[in-house]
């Protein structure tokens, strides 16, 4: 098997291990979004125009939440150690992590979705619309915590520094994010583009960065 | 001169050639300087056995030539693959040994068909709780799954063992030391930090690190 795959098998495998952080991690995302129409009250217009930014901002707490245990479980055992002299190379190792988290944490979201825009009373038309910016959006996302937790890790409030390093260079995805789930005709629209480059930047740099974090950052283990 | 290297009259390999190679190293541990202009080779074939009391930087010199701590100066060059077995044993406490195991062999490239993981796994005698989870197993069988993974790595490669033998029964004691002989007989070389004796019967080159006594000093 391609050490690559073998990777994202490995996390795949701990993570249904741990399928309750997952459950934990929806029910977050859920209560944020359904907290949002019980402070509003019974205003239903309000409701509507907000219903696309309330789950821009879920989707974004949600998936960073679970960054700041991307790698630190990988150290602690020692797993880093064993990549780094391996064929896979720490670059290509933090891609699988990305992937894997993803899988994990991002496409239960967009599955999610359909339920929270109906609660939300957004239209269904706009729906494939809000899932594609949101697919790509959560990809960014993703990768943009993987650098954090890359740069974060061995911290000692990896998850507080995590939030302060990530949230700030999540506003462009953010604002992107946003525009091209309001549009009208059409998915492809010139936000989404705009945050398809971003995607694009983030998939070129996120490998880089946190394959030299990793690589030189003294870890908690062994000594 | 912080270290004193001791080679003990051996008998020649057939054909000698250095395989690992250091050269004036230098490893700065927070103020401390714990490598200090170490130089140091080793062939191919040849089993070092490094020594020191605590904190004379053994784990130091391990995991930089394992590339997880960088030189602050000097160099080492080493032409063939690294294997690492340190303290913490890389095993994820969620999959089971075997899984571990064979995710492993897939990072390093290394064809393992099932039979073949088997087979490494029995030579420690850790086929009767692989497929547990780890998170289940005694401190002694994670390091003999740590363990296992020598018996999958290539022959000419370098294992660079952080006191494999802390742990383990005896049983798991001579199958270690059995191991290190026959990769030592195969042309491959073996690095190891212990206290107590590691493969007694394996002629060994001596390298005895003495640390930085005084801190901070140059």
């Amino acid at each position: 098997m391609i050490p690559f795959f073998a990777q994202i098998r490995r996390d795949l495998a701990i993570a249904w291990q741990h399928r309750q952080d997952l459950a934990v991690m929806l029910v977050f995302f859920v209560i944020i979004i359904a907290l949002f129409p019980l402070a509003i009250g019974p205003r239903q217009a309000v409701l509507t125009e907000l219903g696309v930014p309330i789950i821009w901002i879920a989707a974004l707490l949600a998936i960073l939440a679970g960054f700041d245990r991307l790698f630190a479980q990988d150290v602690r055992d020692g797993w880093l150690d064993q990549v780094s002299l391996s064929q896979l190379g720490l670059g290509w190792y933090a891609l699988a992590k990305a992937v894997s988290h993803w899988l994990t944490a991002g496409l239960p979201l967009l599955v999610m979705t359909p339920i929270m825009a109906a609660l939300l009373d957004i239209p269904m038309a706009q729906l494939p619309v809000l899932i594609t910016a949101l697919l790509v959006g959560s990809l960014a996302l993703t990768l943009l915590g993987v650098i954090g937790a890359a740069l974060a890790e061995g911290a000692r409030h990896a998850g507080a520094l995590l939030a302060l390093l990530v949230l700030p260079l999540a506003v462009p995805i953010l604002i992107f994010g946003a525009l091209a789930s309001n549009h009208d005709s059409g998915i492809v629209s010139p936000h989404l583009m705009l945050l398809g480059a971003v995607l694009a930047v983030l998939l070129a740099i996120a490998p880089l960065v946190a394959a030299s974090a990793l690589g030189t950052g003294e870890t908690e283990t062994g000594l | 001169m912080a270290h004193d290297q001791q080679q003990n009259p051996l008998p020649a390999p057939a054909a000698a050639t250095v395989a690992l190679k250091i050269d004036q190293l230098c490893v700065l541990r927070g103020p401390v300087l714990v490598i200090d202009h170490l130089s140091f080779t080793l062939d191919a074939g040849r089993f070092c056995c490094l020594t020191g009391p605590n904190g004379a930087g053994k784990s130091t010199l391990l995991r930089t030539l394992a590339g997880r701590l960088p030189a602050t100066s000097g160099a080492f060059t080493c032409p063939v693959g690294r294997i690492y077995v340190g303290h913490a044993d890389g095993l994820s406490p969620a999959i089971s040994g075997r899984h571990n195991l064979a995710s492993w062999a897939a990072l390093y490239a290394i064809d393992a068909k099932p039979d073949t993981i088997d087979h490494a796994l029995d030579a420690f005698d850790a086929g009767s709780f692989a497929d547990r989870p780890v998170h289940l197993l005694s401190r002694g069988q994670r390091r003999r799954l740590a363990l296992a993974r020598l018996g999958l790595a290539p022959p000419n490669s370098l294992w660079l063992l952080d006191e494999p033998n802390a742990g383990l029964d005896h049983a798991a004691d001579t199958h270690l030391d059995a191991m290190i002989a026959a990769h030592v007989s195969a042309g491959g070389m073996v690095m190891a930090a212990t206290h107590g004796p590691l493969a007694a019967s394996v002629p060994q080159v001596r390298l005895e690190l003495a640390g930085n006594k005084a801190g901070a000093s140059r």
